[in-house]
């Protein structure tokens, strides 16, 4: 299982979005993707679930959103 | 997978942009229509060519581009998708923009007939309007402060309107009711109970998106609508039961703190950016933060002020509001929400949109915000000096001319990426 982060919570929209769905094409059927962001990505939800991965996301104290992809099984 | 991008919940790119695109040309005619009265329309505060200007901005301006950010924002940010989108844009930008030109038509030339008219247009489009996003409001699961705040601003624009029947009603139809008390409690609503709300709401979300800022605090963003519609409603109550001075003075200032202290959170949230950016849009945000806390210095004044000096502190006071405030938030938000809406179409459209930050070159925004500026400074300064509604409606209406062209440039650049990738299909 590998994983990978992509920290975006200095990033303008929409690279946070662009970088993120880049990262989903290689992401195999065990890797985890975290992306960090101070916000929860509403449109990225939908667009996870119609493209077969499902995804947690934990807030931290500092206002940071971590959102843990993984392919559907 | 970027290929493959849907976002279901945007809505059909025509559903806010004609909204968006439109708000603009009302500017025009608005800084055309200062020229055209010039000085008298300062000295004759209260008359039926001033309450025309007002409508041009609130209505043509300020109401078109807020209904078609919040059809935009409401689906997009938090899952609230509204009932058959196109009917309902087409609805209310028709009645928007018909109404509005009828009404202000009515006010200026003293037609009833006019007024007749845009009464039933600008309430039957407007309660459709405010009835269909409300409900979808209420139906999404989505939490938080923004979705709140959303729900009672688009509550407050259904009093709003109300009022706003009632008052035009009492005086095209002749129906028996307080205009004088009515008139100040609809502009109340508007402004903070709309207005202020909607604007706080939607900044919960694109300031710290936008501008990188920290969030803005969890307390302050659940306070602030409700107290500030606990506030308008108290206010409505002190004015139509015609409570005493003091009461009535009071709760006012407490509308304008629920202003100042929103503006100063967004002040103090910008200083501590993440990135030292200085685009167009911090600059209108940063200027209409600072008119706001200029107005309620001018609010806090006025119960001490006399005559005539009373009269223009009070038109100080409103254009710092409404010129100062709310079409320099709007104007900050339209160079951010256009791009996205045009880059989401692109990017259905193409394997690699362009950069959604270089559709509006930022030198042509940056400079369209000093014009915005200087329209701001000569008609904040025209109550002293009337003369200066001159160079005020003619910066004005340059400015949003401006705004239009950069716009439209935005536009033209995505249909002819759309048209290319169209060409190059297989």
């Amino acid at each position: 299982m590998a994983g990978k982060v992509i920290d975006a919570r200095d990033l303008l929209p929409p690279e946070p979005l662009e970088l993120t769905l880049s990262a989903l094409d290689d992401l195999g059927a065990d890797d985890e993707l975290v992306l960090l962001l101070y916000r929860e990505p509403h449109p990225l939800y939908s667009i996870l679930r119609d493209n077969g991965f499902c995804h947690r996301t934990e807030s931290r104290a500092d206002g940071t959103f971590e959102i843990r992809i993984r392919r559907a099984s | 997978m970027a290929a493959a991008l849907s976002f279901e919940q945007a809505p059909p790119i025509s559903v806010p942009l004609r909204f968006l695109l439109t708000a603009p040309l009302f500017g025009i005619v608005f800084g055309v229509f200062l020229l055209w009265q010039g000085p008298e329309l300062v000295e004759t505060r209260g008359g039926f060519p001033a309450l025309a200007a007002t409508h041009l901005v609130t209505l043509g301006f300020m109401l078109q581009a807020m209904c078609g950010a919040l059809l935009q924002v409401s689906p997009v940010s938090t899952g609230a998708n509204v009932w058959r989108p196109r009917l309902v844009a087409w609805v209310a930008h028709t009645g928007i923009s018909a109404g509005a030109l009828a009404l202000t038509a009515g006010l200026a030339a003293e037609r009833l007939g006019w007024l007749r008219l845009a009464v039933p247009v600008l309430v039957a489009s407007m309660a459709f309007y405010a009835v269909v996003v409300l409900a979808a409001l209420l139906r999404t699961s989505a939490r938080g402060a923004t979705i709140a705040a959303l729900r009672l601003a688009v509550g407050a624009l259904a009093v709003t309107v109300a009022l706003g029947a009632a008052a035009a009603g009492a005086f095209a139809w002749s129906w028996p009711l307080p205009v004088a008390q009515l008139a100040p409690v609809h502009a109340a609503w508007a402004v903070f109970g709309w207005g202020l709300t909607l604007v706080a709401g939607v900044s919960y979300l694109v300031v710290p998106m936008f501008q990188l800022t920290p969030a803005y605090p969890a307390a302050f963003s659940f306070w602030l609508p409700r107290v500030v519609i606990g506030a308008v409603i108290a206010w409505s109550v002190a004015h139509m039961t015609e409570a005493g001075a003091g009461v009535r003075s009071m709760l006012g200032l407490v509308l304008l703190a629920c202003g100042a202290v929103f503006a100063s959170v967004t002040l103090r949230l910008q200083r501590r950016r993440r990135r030292k950016l200085t685009d167009a849009t911090f600059s209108f945000f940063r200027i209409a933060m600072i008119s706001m806390l200029a107005a309620v210095a001018a609010g806090v004044v006025l119960p001490w002020a006399e005559g005539g000096l009373r009269v223009r502190i009070e038109l100080v006071l409103g254009i710092l509001l409404l010129i100062g405030f709310f079409v320099s938030v709007i104007n900050g938000m339209l160079y951010r929400i256009v791009p996205f809406v045009l880059w989401l179409h692109l990017q259905k459209r193409m394997p690699i949109a362009p950069n959604m930050n270089q559709l509006v070159p930022g030198a042509r925004a940056s400079a369209q915000s000093r014009l915005h500026l200087a329209a701001l400074a000569c008609l904040a300064c025209a109550p002293a000096w009337p003369p200066l509604i001159y160079p005020g409606g003619a910066l004005f209406a340059a400015s949003c001319a401006m705004l239009e062209w950069n716009l439209a440039q935005a536009l033209r650049v995505c249909v002819r990426l759309s048209a290319a990738a169209r060409g190059s299909a297989p």
